[in-house]
């Protein structure tokens, strides 16, 4: 297990809905138990994150929910990515490789220009 | 768009609470519950598998109420949790709540209706294009009745010629004129303009267009400008009006527009027309007669100049006209030319009375605060351990703020509503009253600016309440517990606070009482004011039969209107309890239509060194105008039946003219005659005529004024321009205006009734102005003493309340009901004292203000004052009794074993 991280404001909503676009319609336990295993236990999301996420999610129309039975037959709340949201994800995508480029160049050491 | 959307998710989100809270709470639990077995599965027992799941998940609840916060919209919630707390706190003490609202509602309407006319009336900029750019020249001289003389056309040449400070400079000749239409004549105010007039006030045309310089000069086709409100009320606002007629004294004239709603100043009028209507207003007198004064003017400053300036340029151009015509500026009687903005020479008659006003209700609202703080506060000291108790239970200060503003706003935007309400009617009462003093009364309405102005009063009334309230310190809930959870005190501070406030009150309602009081004897004093004749079953109707330019167009129109002005008198006369019916230029009681500036030789007198020539008001009267009117004769004879066209000049003057000319001698069988420049082209008698009695003065200026020196001729041997009659009969003299209308239609149908009354009603009615004033300011003032009462009897009932052991101790040691009641009173009257003094003094230094409001008192009258501080501390000192008698029936078991 990795060193402990906080998330990074602005990244959560992009990891959920990237998880959803990966994994299909999932709920809340799966998308924090996701989330842990990539960032590889670095991350650990308490209810007070997540929850408040997913609602914000939904209220501006980037996923929906259902109530459905979840593998071993207990009643849990499916989120699934609607079509904003799957645009929502390329695009945020997009930029953050774009923030990740930009910084990158700013932090790999070059050799002084000849 | 996902903002939008987002934030109607949670204004949605607030009215489903409930359901979702239940889903939420299943969400967690199947969270909780996988987690859970997850962790079994591991290989955890079921109790550690539990624990660690609960660990993760960091606190349910916490998590429950970040997901609440993020579902609704949480300061919108709050806020209107804290109102409804609000509501429901102020429902428990109903007495405080409605006696806050009802003073707050007093306060803020007086306010906001007094404000939207002033708004109106004086502070809102004119209608007209740059309207700041607009001034009026102003010519004044010293002698009676030379406030505000008019301009010759020679000046107004002189002035566009020498004054380039002035883009524009407009012409403007109030003329009465008749106007016949299918409903009979009526005599209208016209404005005959020069054709940049309209272009210079920057006004434009809601209908058709507006006159330009191709309407000016002799031989152009007369045309005629609709001002709004007349287009509304005569034509019924008739789209097709542009190209129709009116028949103006005879002439032919066509609408060629309409104009915006604009106030017209100083003359109201009712249709503006270009001068080719009046021949007069071309002829060769008009535009050359240095001292042919018929022209009002308004000028247009060019962009970037500023008053100073045109002022500079203007008062060079005076000078050097002056200088210029030496034979026809007396340098007695001081001419000079002012220039006024625009809009402050239209807010001039009423800008004294507004502002009065305005302060009376600003006093009032002061007082109105003052109590409504001083309840607060008291409330406050009651509401201590409650507000105690929250802060121990974890409310902050901020919270516990927050909630005593979300009280105060409530009750002041509650009080602001109703006073809004009380504003609509108030406004309505004011605008009657305005209309008489400026041409803007119509331009005053309840809107968003005013309707701001109260809610801002509100809300900053709410917000200084909730901060003049102390909230309770760091660690106060031990203190108090240990004070056994008895009130803590209501703090040294908040005591004083108080009793300031009580002191304010005092002043600032004895400054009120006493503008009331000197408004009141003003009114008393002009209606103690003898008018001069008979006030009882008096009858005047002024009829002009012709118009001026009529008379200037027909030859014989004299002689035909005086045969009429006979037949109508004859009529009346035989009307059943007619005993007397009097033909004159102009009634009592009224200024002349148009004051005539000839100057008099009296036979006898010789002007002192630098003083001006001897002036008159004339007035022409046939036999028995002065019986008829109850005018009493002092000496000699009056008008007499033989007076006739052919018979020897005489003249009758009144006391006020004998005071001035003739103090020492018998005035009858003295010459006078007319003179002056004017006289060369008025068709009045101009050689000696002799005196032949003297009447007594009457009070034709109005009951304010003084009486002026008046002389009258006969009605037979001057020209009928005006004229009017004064009936006298010996019973209901109101039944006779419809008879007399009748008869004053039936022989001259194209004449227009210009006014017809009893001498009660034109008494009345120039007394009306003032009567509301003071009666306006009394109920300010009145209201002022009520609220100022009851806050003395509400802050020493509290602090009885609080010395309620004290009290009680002290009693058991022995004082008695009468030394306590000693005691309390004496703590009131000591504040009583202190604001008296401070109100007293206060309206030494602020009456003068009103000095021209007032009649017949000095403004520090002391006998005003004397009965004002003495009203003022009876019904303090009883406002004092009330908590006294209860303090000292305080019973000392009671209290102590309460203690």
């Amino acid at each position: 297990m990795g060193d402990k991280m906080d998330v990074q404001p602005g990244t959560l909503a992009l990891m959920i809905l990237r998880t959803l676009e990966m994994l299909g319609p999932l709920h809340g336990y799966g998308v924090a138990r996701r989330i842990e295993e990539v960032s590889r236990h670095r991350l650990t999301l308490n209810y007070g994150t997540l929850y408040p996420a997913l609602l914000k999610l939904e209220q501006e129309g980037f996923v929906t929910h259902e109530w459905r039975a979840s593998e071993n037959n207990r009643r849990a709340k499916f989120y699934t990515l609607t079509a904003a949201g799957r645009r929502q994800v390329a695009r945020a995508a997009r930029e953050w490789q774009q923030t990740a480029d930009l910084i990158a160049a700013f932090l790999v050491p070059r050799p002084e220009a000849t | 768009m996902r903002y939008l959307r987002a934030l109607i998710a949670r204004i949605a989100g607030m009215f489903t609470r409930s359901r979702a809270d239940a889903e939420l709470a299943e969400e967690l639990a199947s969270h909780l519950a996988m987690e859970t077995e997850e962790n079994v599965r591991r290989g955890m027992t079921s109790a550690e598998a539990r624990r660690r799941a609960l660990l993760v998940a960091g606190g349910l609840t916490q998590a429950a109420e970040a997901v609440r916060d993020r579902r609704g919209l949480p300061w919108l919630e709050h806020l209107a949790a804290d109102l409804r707390y609000a509501w429901r706190t102020l429902g428990r003490s109903p007495v405080f709540t409605a006696v806050v609202m009802i003073t707050l509602a007093l306060g803020i309407g007086a306010n906001t209706a007094i404000f939207s006319v002033v708004r109106g009336v004086l502070l809102k900029p004119l209608p007209n294009r740059d309207g700041d750019q607009l001034v009026y020249l102003r010519h004044s001289t010293d002698t009676p009745g030379g406030e505000d003389i008019n301009f010759s056309v020679p000046e107004v040449g002189d002035f566009r010629a020498g004054a380039p400070a002035f883009s524009g400079i407009a012409e403007f000749c109030p003329f009465f004129a008749t106007l016949q239409g299918e409903r009979g004549a009526t005599r209208i105010q016209t404005g005959l303009v020069t054709g940049n007039f309209f272009e210079v006030m920057g006004l434009s045309a809601v209908l058709g267009r507006l006159t330009t310089s191709a309407n000016d000069g002799p031989g152009v086709p007369p045309v005629a400008v609709l001002p709004y409100d007349f287009w509304i009320r005569r034509f019924g606002a008739d789209s097709a009006i542009v190209g129709k007629t009116l028949r103006v004294d005879g002439n032919v004239v066509t609408i060629i527009g309409v104009l915006q709603p604009a106030p017209s100043f100083p003359e109201h009028v009712d249709v503006w027309m270009n001068m080719v209507v009046s021949p007069h207003h071309l002829s060769a007198q008009m535009v050359q007669d240095r001292v042919h004064r018929m022209t009002e003017i308004v000028g247009r400053l060019k962009p970037g100049v500023t008053l100073d300036g045109a002022r500079a340029q203007v008062l060079a151009v005076d000078q050097r006209m002056q200088r210029d015509n030496a034979a026809v500026y007396d340098p007695t009687q001081h001419y000079r030319v002012t220039v006024v903005p625009y809009k402050q020479a239209i807010g001039q008659r009423s800008s004294l009375t507004l502002w009065l006003l305005m302060a009376a209700a600003a006093f009032v609202l002061v007082i109105a605060s003052a109590n409504v703080g001083n309840l607060t506060l008291m409330r406050g000291v009651r509401r201590e351990p409650e507000l105690v108790a929250r802060a121990a239970l974890g409310a902050g200060a901020g919270r516990l703020r927050r909630l005593l503003l979300a009280e105060n706003l409530l009750l002041a935007v509650v009080g602001a509503a109703l006073g809004v309400v009380l504003a609509i009617f108030g406004v309505r009462l004011l605008t009657a009253l305005v209309a008489r003093t400026s041409p803007r009364a119509d331009e005053i309405h309840i809107d968003w600016m005013v309707l701001g102005f109260t809610f801002g009063v509100a809300v900053l009334l709410a917000l200084a309440l909730s901060f003049v309230a102390s909230l309770p310190r760091e660690g106060s809930f031990g203190a108090w517990i240990t004070a056994g959870g008895r009130r803590v005190s209501g703090g040294r501070g908040t005591q004083r606070l108080q009793r300031a406030l009580v002191v304010v009150q005092v002043a600032v309602s004895v400054v009120l009482l006493a503008g009331a009081g000197l408004l009141t004897r003003t009114m008393i004093r002009l209606s103690d004011v003898a008018t001069g004749l008979s006030t009882e079953q008096v009858l005047t109707v002024q009829a002009p039969l012709k118009s001026p330019t009529q008379f200037l167009a027909d030859p014989n129109a004299d002689t035909e209107v005086k045969q009429n002005y006979e037949l109508i008198r004859g009529d009346i006369l035989a009307l059943p309890g007619v005993k007397a019916v009097g033909l004159g230029s102009a009634m009592p009681l009224t200024t002349p239509t148009l004051s005539l500036d000839f100057d008099l030789l009296v036979e006898g007198y010789t002007p002192p060194a630098g003083a001006p020539p001897a002036q008159a008001e004339i007035r022409t009267a046939g036999p028995e105008y002065f019986d008829a009117a109850g005018i009493p004769l002092i000496r000699g004879r009056g008008i007499a039946v033989t007076d006739a066209p052919g018979a020897g000049h005489v003249a009758v003057v009144n006391q006020t003219f004998v005071a001035a000319y003739f103090p020492h001698e018998d005035p009858i069988g003295r010459q006078v005659r007319l003179t002056g420049p004017l006289v060369k082209f008025s068709p009045y008698y101009a050689d000696w005529r002799t005196i032949v009695g003297v009447v007594g003065d009457t009070r034709d200026g109005g009951l304010d004024a003084a009486p002026r020196a008046e002389i009258f001729f006969p009605f037979a041997q001057e020209p009928a321009f005006f004229g009017g009659l004064v009936v006298r009969t010996d019973s209901n003299v109101a039944a006779l205006i419809n008879p007399v209308t009748r008869i004053l239609r039936r022989v001259a149908p194209d004449a227009a009734i210009e006014k017809i009354a009893t001498v009660t009603q034109l008494r009345d009615e120039s007394l009306a102005p003032r009567r509301l004033n003071a009666e306006l300011i009394s109920s300010f003032s009145l209201l002022a003493l009520i609220i100022a009462a009851v806050g003395i009897a509400g802050v020493l009932a509290f602090s009885v309340s609080t010395r309620t052991n004290e009290i009680g101790i002290r009693m058991s040691l022995g004082a008695d009901g009468v030394m306590v009641q000693r005691m309390v009173l004496g703590e009131g009257g000591r504040l009583l004292v202190l604001g008296l003094l401070l109100g007293i003094a206060g309206a030494y230094f602020t009456s003068g203000l009103i000095r021209g409001l007032l009649f017949g008192i000095p403004p520090r009258d002391p006998t005003t004052f004397l009965s004002v501080a003495t009203m003022m501390g009876a019904i303090g000192l009883l406002a004092c009794w009330i908590p006294a008698l209860r303090a000292s029936r305080i019973d000392p078991a009671v209290t102590m074993r309460s203690a």
